[in-house]
């Protein structure tokens, strides 16, 4: 068997980089690379390795641009200019058509074909193939492609250089796409002390490098260059941006007050988009001769900060600065995922130092859809998950909460049962019935509570267990109310009947962490006074910072206070006027008429979470019986949203 | 007592009240009083002549119902923003029920037959409240239906009707 080995990497001396030069610029191709012009490092004609901004470093903060020379003979130190390489591949102005008047009334069209020059591009760093990929996505990866820019990407080499500096504003680590040039190039150089080491990344670039002359790198040279990258990325640090789950927080905070905050801010002058690798808007500008007869149409760079951008006849669907920017950062940072399959952000920063009063998305970013940090405990391996195996609990103490319910406090063999959240259930077993699901209504530092109403023989077979006895537990199983959700906002409990027991644990969430919060509100209704749960807790809920508001639908002797339905004590309110959440469990009927009135009050079906009951037997989605559309209740729930739920919410039959 | 322009904007607070032109506020509350209220005071008698129309303005109502042999039943309460009296506007304007201060509050009451004698001769205002005062007992009857569907009970509980 023959074997090829790769080719290796190759040592460039500095003082040799001219015979680089050399080898791009054969077939008459030009080389454009970075170059002083006008205070910055602007990408131009490099003729010479002389033409390269030697020694000179940049200091970049947001809204600050500097330059400084003096550092040493290093060619590549300083790292993104303001121009992108999207000023080559997608020029800012390019005219697109022609269109003629005729005589006679006729007219022609003509398309302008695409005339690409050829191209080196050198010194694109990481953050900038990421880009260029992006636009390839955007651009020359759909049904319609843009032919010009498939031409200009065709007709160029790429020449990466991999970055052994960050700027204060730089944070591709965070966005995944640099320090390290890993794809997207021809070549790519990493400086060392006195020189490069070469490599080639597709068959062009095998073939440049098989006529570079110069020596194989050396084993110590490589280390040089793959250790001055590593040392790059431990300086920038990779938790500027918490890209995990970055879309879904984004998209949940369309009305953060924030957006009219940064619009305070910010000035609207585009700057950021143009500076961007990715951004891609552009408008056609027809320019005529003044006859009208000879018409060019030209593709210019746009920008959705501009006050026109999103303009109609018949009014402007953007006409705010907070919903310009609030369109520019959700795009890049959310819905770009949905369109492109990728973030529309590489991290070059450059929108950081480029914009003329320092706005730093970073900063935006984190203030506008902060990483979810996790209230309480975060969920445990189930104890004895799979149907059979239950762990053994012991009954420690019974509380009569109704004529029919019983609060039991067991304390579990397995610990991971008390690491449980707010929501999740746990199948019960006593030996000769079959297992139920019941919601956890609180968990202890060593106790496990269930509330159970006895509604058949299996209930009546575990609510019969003496103190000291014995239950099978499987879990904690399903997926619980999504607290994280409720940070910072109002928080609307609504509880009708039993369905107070799986909320309490997510009551108790929120009062532990109860400065995180905004109002909670607790509408509990109930039967009859002596069906309420928790009695004594409701008063001493109302103590600790929750609005608590009872109701029952019939009175009885000693009750003075109100009686009717939950949606009584909801649909009155304004839940817009602030962020909301909901959380809602109880009759099915009773969530579906309590929930209604929160959607009318404000808070969108995204926000409105709901517990759903069905059948279980397995607990862990392998026995079909709680099948509801495309979900299992038991591992897909019990805790959905009105948005994931849609129309199989409530519906008969389903 | 309060001036017209306070009631009319203490009428204009609730949701009752909310968004009527102010040229209908100032109508409605041209013979309109507040009344102060405390727990356990009588506000209308069931089977009683209903002589007054109000809008809670703050507190608790309870409409009570007499059963001979249980007592007085609480079927309803009224929070801040509803209405209660509406007997006042239907014949034969006799209350269905009594309404009593549950929690200590105010409203803004209307004599039944000044109001009515308004809304006799201004069509625009009588076509302006009674959509609201359907609305209202609208509400009332479907939050009614759902006391009356039990949705809490136990199954063995359950009498399919």
């Amino acid at each position: 068997m023959v074997t090829s080995a790769p080719p290796g990497a190759t040592f460039l001396p500095r003082e040799r980089f001219d015979a680089l030069l050399d080898l791009l610029r054969e077939g008459g191709r030009t080389v454009i690379g970075p170059m002083l012009r006008d205070g910055a490092v602007m990408l131009d004609e490099i003729a010479t390795a002389a033409d390269l901004p030697a020694g000179w470093r940049d200091e970049q903060a947001p809204g600050h641009y500097r330059l400084s020379d003096g550092h040493g003979p290093r060619l590549f130190d300083v790292v993104n200019g303001p121009q992108s390489w999207k000023q080559l591949t997608f020029p800012p102005r390019l005219p697109v058509a022609t269109a003629r008047r005729e005589e006679a009334g006729g007219a022609s069209f003509a398309p302008v074909p695409p005339d690409p020059p050829r191209l080196a591009f050198l010194g694109v760093r990481a953050c900038e193939l990421a880009a260029l990929r992006v636009q390839d996505r955007v651009l020359a990866g759909g049904t319609y492609v843009d032919e010009d820019y498939r031409a200009r990407r065709e007709a160029a080499i790429v020449v990466a250089v991999e970055c052994t500096r960050a700027g204060a504003t730089c944070f591709c680590a965070s966005m995944g796409t640099g320090p390290e040039v890993r794809s997207g190039h021809d070549l790519v150089l990493t400086e060392v002390d006195d020189g490069f080491v070469v490599s080639a990344g597709s068959p062009a670039g095998d073939r440049l490098l098989a006529r570079l002359p110069g020596p194989r790198a050396t084993a110590a040279q490589i280390a040089a260059a793959s250790g001055a990258v590593a040392a790059t990325r431990a300086a920038m640090g990779d938790d500027a941006v918490a890209t995990e789950g970055l879309r879904d927080r984004l998209m949940d905070k369309l009305d953060s007050p924030r957006w009219a905050e940064v619009a305070d801010r910010c000035l609207a002058c585009a700057n950021c988009t143009m500076v961007c690798p990715t951004c891609f808007c552009t408008s056609t500008n027809v320019h005529s001769d003044l006859d009208g007869t000879v018409n060019v149409a030209e593709r210019e760079w746009d920008s959705c900060f501009n006050v026109g951008f999103a303009k109609v006849a018949g009014g402007n669907f953007r006409p705010n600065r907070s919903e310009r920017y609030r369109q520019w950062l959700t795009h890049k940072f959310a819905t770009w995922y949905d369109q492109f399959g990728t973030s529309g952000c590489v991290g070059c920063g450059r929108c950081v130092t480029w914009c003329p009063v320092g706005i730093d998305v970073r900063e935006e970013l984190a203030a506008i859809a902060p990483p979810a940090i996790p209230v309480g405990r975060t969920p445990p391996r189930p104890a004895a998950a799979t149907t059979g195996r239950f762990d053994v609990a012991t009954l420690r103490e019974v509380h009569a909460e109704t004529d029919d319910t019983r609060t039991l406090r067991l304390t579990p063999g397995d610990p991971a049962l008390l690491g449980g959240l707010p929501g999740q259930f746990v199948m019960v077993e006593q030996p000769g019935f079959p297992a139920f699901p019941i919601s956890a209504s609180r968990y202890g530092s060593e106790d496990l509570f269930l509330t159970v109403r006895g509604a058949g023989p299996a209930t009546a077979a575990v609510l019969a267990t003496p103190i000291g006895g014995e239950v099978g537990l499987r879990g904690p199983l399903g997926r619980p109310w999504p607290i994280d959700r409720a940070l910072g906002r109002d928080v609307v409990v609504a509880a009708g009947g039993i369905g107070l027991a799986p909320l309490r644990p997510l009551i108790d969430a929120l009062l532990a962490d109860r400065d995180r919060f905004g109002s909670i509100l607790l509408a509990y209704g109930a039967r009859t006074p002596a069906d309420q749960l928790f009695r004594d807790e409701l008063a001493s809920w109302a103590t600790h910072g929750i609005e608590v508001v009872q109701i029952v639908d019939r009175s009885g002797p000693g009750w003075s206070g109100r009686v009717g339905v939950v949606t009584n004590l909801l649909d009155q309110r304004d839940f817009a006027r602030r962020p909301s959440v909901a959380f809602v469990c109880g009759p099915e009927r009773m969530m579906q008429a309590t929930t209604r009135v929160l959607r009318d009050g404000g808070i969108p079906a995204e926000r409105v979470f709901v517990s759903l009951e069905r059948h279980m037997e397995c607990g862990i989605g392998l026995c079909g019986h709680c099948q509801m559309g495309p979900f299992f209740i038991c591992k897909d729930g019990p805790v959905f949203s009105l948005a994931e739920l849609g129309d199989l919410f409530a519906r008969e039959g389903i | 007592m309060a001036d017209r322009s306070t009631l009319a904007s203490k009428l204009g607070g609730t949701w009752f009240g909310a968004g009527l032109a102010s040229r209908d506020r100032d109508r409605l509350v041209a013979s309109a009083t507040l009344r102060a209220f405390g727990v356990g005071e009588i506000l209308l008698r069931e089977g009683g002549a209903c002589e007054t129309f109000g809008v809670l303005l703050s507190g608790l109502l309870g409409m009570q119902v007499l059963v001979p042999g249980r007592g007085t039943v609480t079927l309803l309460t009224v929070e801040p923003g509803d209405v209660y009296g509406w007997s006042a506007l239907v014949p034969p304007h006799r209350s269905t029920s009594t309404v009593l201060g549950v929690e200590p509050g105010e409203a803004l009451i209307f004599d039944a037959s000044e109001l009515r004698e308004l809304l006799r001769e201004d069509d625009a205002l009588a076509a302006t409240l009674y959509p609201r005062l359907l609305q209202s007992l609208g509400r009332r009857l479907t939050a009614t239906r759902f006391q009356l569907l039990d949705l809490y009970a136990r199954e063995r509980d359950y009498v399919p009707w």
